[in-house]
């Protein structure tokens, strides 16, 4: 394998509060090869976003500021990169699109005007130029009687039309990256199914890289070759999708998913009642973490050294890595060493 | 079986929407078109569907905060369809609502303990100040907050908490039935787990039933006894939750399951993936308003006649002229 498309080396991410400095994203690295898609799961505040905007240089500075790292993407590190380059590359090398699809459309303008600008700007077309683009790009999401939509306003549009022209203006100008920020979250299954079979369909198509960030580890198994699992701006783990789900070996991981509805194993309590399994507690608060791991308060495999120490994120198996000091003397299974 | 704590028949809620020039056109929008539900005391019913289906519109009018266009609803075998506000509020305290997003449910200027003691007073549930506080201490013990959240304000929580805030304000009135509308979609994983298992207990302490109002089947599943699905206003389908599961009937119901992201990536999945939206509810499609994205509609028959909810199995109603 050669140099991947993107690779994100001790990346951190402050933010300068009042309540002083707080690392969103803490020091993570990973990597996203050609034609590969990436999930990055974790729950709200876990610094999944930050990741993004971070890449995409689109952090609100001050107060967000990349303290460290590098992201280097086809060779060159977007975190040194002048403004003017970034802008070259935004929109046309790489892309990004957010989760709600009304909130980043222009609503006072023609969804074919918003398309074609991305090929008006980077490649210099002409507007008649760019209309056909538009329109071939419409037919190309799956929009239907593209020639009349090109002329529509958002708001004559449904919730899933509406992304499927926020993936229109992403891909115009054929992106090597696509960073999806939770993407399907603001629709409705049915919708979000059409939404995830376009993406893997389009990825495979273009030749595309896809980061996709989500909450949902649903759809992470759908679309996603590798996972990293974030949690309090840390990695805690990385794996190939199918071993991921199949053997799960970080505590936070493992309790995310056993709390999904209908995957774990729920008991059933003296009432005959359905208990799901939960992760006790909740998230810590980022200006007050703990010294150690971060997990620690919510983990039931916690020992002394968790709470003196933060455990590195550490190799277990080819292309696996996990941040738990359990795994220190090989893996474990169900909380047994194997 | 026991007296349904909540029994609604064809019940049916029109908007108006007005078009046209200074909005002289008016066009009726029907978001609930002729529902029957009932629900029995310590029971939970589940109602899924997707955005603008009309299910929180359902809540809203068996809670009759919005009223009924036509049909009955009857509350412990009274008819409170056309009960005036007077008559309305003592029965009030009986029924309540758990909202979606605990971000803005709750007031941003009361402390906890405002927003909990307020329900008690006014329905004159606490005797003076010292017996408030000891019941929202009790309140707040019962949803897993501690005694000293009482005197903070909403934004010192997280989403987790503050649904449990909003769960310890509907039960402060000693309700019977709670409909939950989409209580956990705004929370994180972990987190809804928490929530579902505390709605669990509550209702086997209290007997309370609850209406269930989500879209994410897989939740409704596991917490319902039975299960209502809607689309564009009607309930298309109803049964028992495992009956629903094991064996969907409407073709609706089976594109809603199979469309569920699955945790699981070794699963190869038979996806039914419904072609085109949810059509608009001001220009429903004549006959079933599923047919034009359904894959065995029968032209002349679906697009004409309206299918009538029947009986396909035991407790299980479908409304699909061909289903089996």
């Amino acid at each position: 394998m050669g140099e991947p498309l993107l690779r994100v080396e001790d990346l951190v991410t402050a933010f300068h509060t009042d309540e002083g400095t707080i690392r969103a994203v803490d020091g993570i690295s990973f990597e996203l090869a050609e034609k590969q898609t990436l999930g990055v799961v974790g729950e709200s505040g876990c610094g999944k976003s930050v990741t993004s905007l971070s890449i995409m240089r689109l952090l609100p500075s001050p107060p967000g500021e990349i303290e460290r790292g590098a992201i280097r993407f086809r060779g060159r590190d977007l975190v040194t990169l002048p403004e003017r380059e970034m802008r070259a590359l935004r929109g046309n090398e790489i892309s990004m699109i957010f989760q709600e699809p009304m909130s980043s459309l222009n609503p006072v303008q023609r969804i074919g005007k918003q398309i074609g600008e991305a090929v008006r700007q980077h490649r210099g077309a002409s507007a008649k130029e760019a209309r056909a683009r538009a329109i071939e790009m419409l037919s190309l999401v799956g929009i239907p009687a593209p020639e009349k939509r090109v002329d529509a306003f958002p708001h004559e549009l449904s919730g899933g039309m509406r992304q499927r022209v926020v993936i229109a203006i992403a891909l115009a100008c054929e992106p090597k990256l696509l960073i999806a920020d939770e993407p399907t979250t603001a629709l409705d299954v049915t919708i979000q199914a059409q939404i995830l079979e376009l993406l893997g369909e389009l990825s495979a198509r273009l030749g595309m890289s896809i980061l996709f960030i989500t909450h949902d580890l649903g759809v992470v198994a759908e679309l996603t070759d590798e996972v990293v699992v974030m949690y309090a701006g840390k990695i805690v783990e990385r794996a190939p999708t199918a071993e991921l789900f199949a053997e799960p070996a970080h505590p936070y991981t493992r309790g995310l998913l056993a709390s999904i509805p209908g995957y774990g194993a729920a008991e059933r309590s003296a009432s005959g009642r359905l208990r799901l399994p939960t992760i006790a507690g909740m998230v810590p608060d980022l200006s007050r973490l703990p010294r150690g791991c971060r997990y620690q308060d919510r983990c039931p495999l916690v020992r002394e050294r968790c709470r003196e120490s933060e455990p590195p994120l550490a190799p277990i198996g080819a292309r696996r890595d996990v941040a738990c000091f359990a795994h220190e003397g090989g893996p474990y299974r169900d909380g047994a060493r194997a | 079986m026991s007296e349904p704590l909540v029994s609604v028949e064809g019940l049916t809620k029109h908007f108006v929407h007005r078009e046209g020039p200074f909005g002289v056109r008016k066009r009726p929008i029907k978001a609930v078109d002729g529902v029957d539900l009932e629900v029995h005391p310590g029971e939970t019913v589940g109602l899924v569907g997707e955005s603008g289906c009309g299910k929180s519109t359902f809540g809203r009018v068996v809670l009759r905060l919005l009223d009924p266009t036509a049909g009955s609803i009857r509350f412990e075998g009274q008819d409170i369809t056309r009960l005036d506000a007077a008559a309305l509020r003592p029965l009030r305290r009986h029924m309540q609502i758990i909202f979606q997003d605990p971000y803005s449910s709750l007031n941003p200027r009361m402390t906890v303990r405002a927003t909990i003691g307020e329900a008690m007073r006014i329905h004159g549930l606490v005797a003076d100040d010292a017996e408030e506080e000891a019941r929202v201490a009790d309140l707040l013990a019962k949803v897993g907050l501690r005694p000293e959240h009482a005197s903070r304000y909403p934004h010192e929580f997280s989403g987790g908490q503050r649904q449990r805030i909003g769960i310890a304000r509907a039960l402060a009135v000693r309700p019977r039935f709670i409909v939950c509308d989409e209580p956990i979609s705004a929370l994180d994983v972990s987190i809804q787990a928490q929530i579902v298992n505390l709605l669990g207990e509550l209702q086997d302490e209290l007997g309370l039933g609850y209406l269930f109002i989500a879209h994410d089947l897989k939740v409704v599943e596991l917490v319902s006894r039975r299960i209502a699905v809607m689309y564009l206003g009607r309930v298309v389908e109803l049964a028992p939750s495992a009956a629903l599961h094991r064996e969907p009937k409407h073709p609706y119901t089976r594109a809603l399951l199979s469309a569920v992201p699955v945790p699981d990536p070794k699963r190869e999945r038979a996806r039914i993936v419904l072609e085109g939206d949810v059509p608009s509810p001001l220009d429903p499609p004549p006959g079933c308003h599923f047919h034009p994205r359904c894959a065995i509609a029968k032209r002349g028959l679906c697009d004409r006649e309206v299918p009538a909810l029947r009986a396909i199995g035991e407790g299980h109603q479908v409304a699909c002229h061909l289903a089996e």
